[in-house]
């Protein structure tokens, strides 16, 4: 009686956040495709496609699983998780400086992006299993270590972003399970300790990001070229944007990593203020819907595991779409649903998945 | 049966979490609302900037053409090498592969990049040769942020001949950046910087046009977003005759000096040397310090115009003007006689004749031609220098001509007035008669004595000598000196016995009869040049004015050999083959003087 399709729980499938979702996406495919049209891949944008729906076919199987067998199976997620994370540390390519990729069957997958979705599993199991009404620093002090530990493999490899992107996630469970405001205090305190001592770990070109961020004419063409750039291709975009396919900056090229990282810049250069407004409020609408289907989910793992795939999800989209207008430091973070990148589009998809799991048993038993 | 958890203290910290996300969201919309709406034209530019190369389309100079149309001063095409370092993402390895491409000094590439523009194409070479645009065409991918520009260069084709009446260009300086008359134009900019170049700067420069064109991040065009034509200057017509020119240029060979020719009845400018000159053509695409340093310093001074900028005395030509003052106020007759021992010893002074043995009995017409010094000795005193100066005044003298050319010198007209002003001590009634004869404080330049000369031949009107035929116009009209046409007719008499039987024979032609003026303009004191008579540097100025036919004047002439030793030896031969080449003539000299003028003798 749990797994397998039930009608009752095709009924409930939460039909407007998957139709949310899917705008969103393919909104992404077209400005993969204005990114690229007339580079040296202008085809990125058909592979973007199939992408979706390989995501796709993830979000279908995440959906169907019952989440409760899934948490059942923490230790096991946590297990190959940490191993992936190993592994890729010492046998991923070097690409760039990182290495992050691991190679399946011609595809090339970064196991971090699926690692968040592990991660928020094993956090919602965790703290799940706690009965007590609040909780002190010390109750937070397993599932923080365990966390941490994957934050840390991820940051050495290096991905920053990603890594970072963990530190939401189990916040925000952490405070719905009850953790006391005064002990949210000291963590935060704790982490920007943690923050002070890493300073002198991190490389150069982090440190560099970081200055320029603080003034980007300090190096014009160089690090602060990217914020600059993306500011100029928002700014210019003006109230209702310089079209499809005709925002200069994307088009001639000054914008960097726009099909990735900057596609949102993209957008608000080509769509304009209305544009941004539009897709900002379907981001908000998928945020409020899943943040809703933990309020309605039917027991407290149910209620954690979407809110900290939300937080993550929060967090990234929030961040990417800062970073763009030029808010925060540049980061290789891309923003879910819509940036170029396989397992970027297949961590968020299962991600909506597991959500849509949720809703559809919130009355199951 | 059911069993529901107590989510309640879960779903009211939810209700926090939601409101964070709606403010974060709410708090990037409020970003984009700044950037996009309130910053939107501030961005638009710079993205403008970004994309958009603007391209100058250089306007070609006016050209400059002789009073037949010759043309003396026109362009070619030439490539320039440009580069916008906004495109260049490594600046540093651009300016050292394009170094290295074009066979230049990094340093001199960096010394431009400090004082360019932002956003406006760096001039890096000019006038680059074709093996320069074949390895930058080849290096095309390497180094987008280069390009070549093909613009029109200045070329002046008879070198050095004329080069200082018609100037040459040259890079907008610092200084001339912050005049008035030069803010529309930017650093790098081409303006005349000498002669008629830089008289007519404005008329000649024409519009500059431009092209925007859109460019990609690497730098390469897209395509063309807005072009306006360059408005060429328009070209001016001078008075210059280039054949009259070239014969003026071939007469002074080997000499240094100059001389200028005038039309009498207008004042139009028909030629004028100064030598030794310079080629201007090198400074059109920037002359290096050494070579500027070597024309700047050369005691030659082949920089300086010496028709307008040379200060000589004029020696005896000086008596065209005091005859003339003699005659005008009744000091004497064209009969007046004096006589002539050789020297005249007078306010405790002994003054000589150039020629010691005397002229003996002189009147006005033999004094002129034989440059007799005690005749005008005795003109000076009866005249004295307030009337003397008064008519060199009138006659052009210690004023600037208003020639249309940069930097005139104005010469000097001593009096007692200047003399107490500048060295608080009274006249001497002995510096006049040595004033007399053009020797003493005067000095005038070589075009203030061609304007002298043009006075007696188109009988007493004062012209203002100009180039430009086209230009101007108005109030360059000759003035009327109210002189009486008898003083005129005994004046030109002399003038036409100093080359029929006087000091002026080398000028003599023919068919045509030529009226002239030799003379000699001590350079130093006469105690040092008898200590040492062959130092060239210490030898007299050789002058020479004339004009013909005596009939009916049409060219106007004054003549400078520097250390010519005297005017009949030096200039007048000079004088001579202008002349004949003005009217034909291009024949050796006549055989020796029929006349009775002593050939040593003059001044």
């Amino acid at each position: 009686m749990a797994g397998g399709i039930d009608r009752r729980l095709v009924y409930n499938v939460d039909w407007v956040l998957v139709g949310a979702t899917f705008v969103l996406a393919l909104v992404g495919v077209a400005m993969v495709y204005s990114a690229t049209h007339s580079g040296r891949n202008p085809d990125l944008y058909l592979k973007q496609l199939a992408l979706v729906g390989v995501g796709t076919l993830g979000l279908v199987m995440a959906a169907t699983i019952d989440y409760r067998r899934l948490a059942d199976r923490a230790m096991l997620l946590y297990t190959l998780s940490a191993v992936s994370l190993v592994y890729v540390l010492r046998f991923g390519p070097l690409k760039a400086g990182t290495r992050r990729w691991i190679e399946v069957g011609g595809f090339q997958l970064q196991p971090s992006e699926l690692v968040k979705i592990a991660a928020a599993v094993i956090v919602a199991k965790i703290f799940s299993e706690y009965r007590q009404e609040t909780l002190g620093l010390g109750d937070v002090a397993l599932p923080g270590a365990a966390i941490g530990l994957l934050a840390v493999l991820i940051a050495r490899e290096p991905d920053l972003g990603t890594a970072a992107c963990l530190v939401p996630l189990f916040l925000a469970v952490a405070f719905l399970a009850g953790l006391r405001m005064r002990a949210v205090a000291g963590l935060a305190a704790v982490i920007l300790l943690l923050a002070a001592f890493t300073w002198p770990f991190l490389k150069d070109y982090q440190k560099t990001r970081i200055y320029t961020f603080l003034d980007p004419s300090l190096d014009p063409r160089g690090a602060g070229y990217q914020k600059i750039q993306s500011q100029i291709a928002v700014g210019s975009g003006g109230f209702v944007g310089r079209g499809f396919l005709e925002g200069s900056q994307a088009q001639l090229g000054y914008l960097p990593a726009r099909h990735t990282d900057f596609i949102f810049s993209v957008l608000a250069e080509e769509a304009g203020f209305v544009g941004v407004v539009v897709v900002l409020s379907l981001y908000l609408f998928v945020l409020w819907r899943m943040l809703e289907t933990a309020r309605l989910a039917r027991d407290r793992l149910g209620a954690f595991l979407v809110a900290g795939i939300t937080a993550s999800f929060a967090f990234q989209v929030v961040y990417n779409v800062a970073m763009v207008a030029g808010l925060v430091p540049v980061k290789g973070l891309p923003l879910p649903l819509m940036s170029y990148g396989g397992s970027s589009v297949l961590s968020s998809l299962v991600g909506i998945g597991l959500v849509l799991s949720v809703r559809m048993r919130r009355f199951a038993n | 049966m059911r069993i529901y958890e107590d989510l309640r203290d879960v779903q009211s910290r939810l209700a926090v979490l939601q409101a964070l996300v709606v403010g974060l969201v709410a708090l990037l919309v409020i970003q984009f609302w700044n950037l996009q709406v309130i910053r939107a034209r501030h961005f638009r530019d710079l993205a403008e900037n970004n994309r958009s190369r603007l391209v100058t389309l250089a306007a070609p100079r006016g050209a400059l053409l002789d009073r037949e149309g010759h043309v003396l001063v026109g362009n070619r095409p030439s490539f320039n090498v440009v580069l916008v370092p906004e495109h260049a993402v490594d600046l540093d390895r651009v300016v050292a592969r394009l170094a290295w491409t074009l066979g230049m000094g990094e340093a001199a590439i960096r010394e431009r990049l400090v004082r360019r523009q932002p956003y406006r194409p760096l001039v890096v070479k000019t006038d680059a040769t074709l093996a320069d645009v074949a390895a930058l065409e080849a290096r095309r991918l390497e180094l987008p942020e280069v390009s070549v520009e093909v613009v029109p260069l200045r070329s002046y084709p008879l070198a050095s001949a004329a080069a200082h009446a018609l100037g040459r260009v040259g890079e907008i300086t610092e200084r001339q950046l912050e005049l008035a008359e030069y803010k529309e134009l930017a650093a790098g900019s081409l303006v005349g910087q000498a002669g008629v170049e830089s008289q007519y700067n404005r008329e000649l420069m024409g519009r500059d046009g431009f092209r925007r064109v859109i460019v990609n991040s690497r730098g390469l065009e897209v395509s063309e977003a807005e072009r306006q034509a360059p408005v060429d200057g328009p070209s001016l017509t001078l008075s210059i005759d280039a054949s009259l020119q070239a014969a003026v240029e071939k007469a002074f060979e080997g000499r240094a000096g100059s001389a200028v020719a005038l039309d009498p009845r207008t004042g139009e400018v028909l030629a004028m040397t100064s030598t030794p000159a310079y080629d201007p053509n090198e400074f059109t695409t920037g002359i290096d310090a050494s070579a500027w340093a070597s024309l700047a310093r050369d005691p030659q001074t082949p920089l300086m115009n010496r028709v307008i900028q040379g200060t000589y005395s004029p020696g005896s030509t000086f008596k065209v003007i005091a005859a003339t003052a003699a005659l005008e106020e009744g000091v004497i007759t064209p009969a007046t006689t004096f006589f002539c021992p050789g020297y005249l010893a007078v306010y405790n002074t002994v003054f000589h004749c150039a020629n010691a043995r005397g002229h003996g009995v002189m009147d006005l017409r033999r004094a002129i031609a034989n440059s007799c010094n005690v005749y005008f000795f005795q003109v000076g005193i009866r005249l004295e220098i307030a009337r003397l100066a008064k008519w060199a005044k009138l006659m052009g003298l210690g004023v600037p001509t208003g020639i249309d050319l940069p930097a005139e010198a104005s010469g000097l007209m001593p009096s007692p007035e200047w003399k107490m002003r500048v060295f608080k001590t009274p006249w001497y009634a002995g510096e006049t008669v040595s004033v007399a004869i053009g020797q003493g404080q005067v000095n005038a330049t070589p075009l203030q004595m061609a304007r002298v000369a043009a006075v007696i031949a188109n009988g007493g009107r004062l012209v203002h000598p100009h180039l430009a035929r086209t230009a101007g116009g108005a109030g360059w009209a000759p003035v009327p000196l109210g002189i009486r046409p008898e003083t005129i007719a005994a004046v030109k008499e002399g003038m036409r016995a100093v080359v029929a039987e006087g000091t002026g024979w080398p000028a003599r032609l023919s068919t045509v009869e030529v009226c002239g003026k030799t003379g000699s303009a001590q350079v130093v004191a006469k105690s040092r040049l008898e200590k040492s008579p062959n130092a060239f540097e210490m030898q007299p100025h050789g002058w020479f004015l004339a004009f013909a036919p005596a009939d009916d004047p049409r060219i106007a002439l004054a003549v400078l050999v520097e250390h010519g030793r005297s005017g009949t030896g030096s200039a007048a031969p000079v004088a001579r083959q202008i002349l004949a080449h003005f009217f034909g003539l291009d024949r050796p000299t006549p055989p020796g003087p029929s006349g009775t003028a002593d050939t040593e003798a003059e001044d």
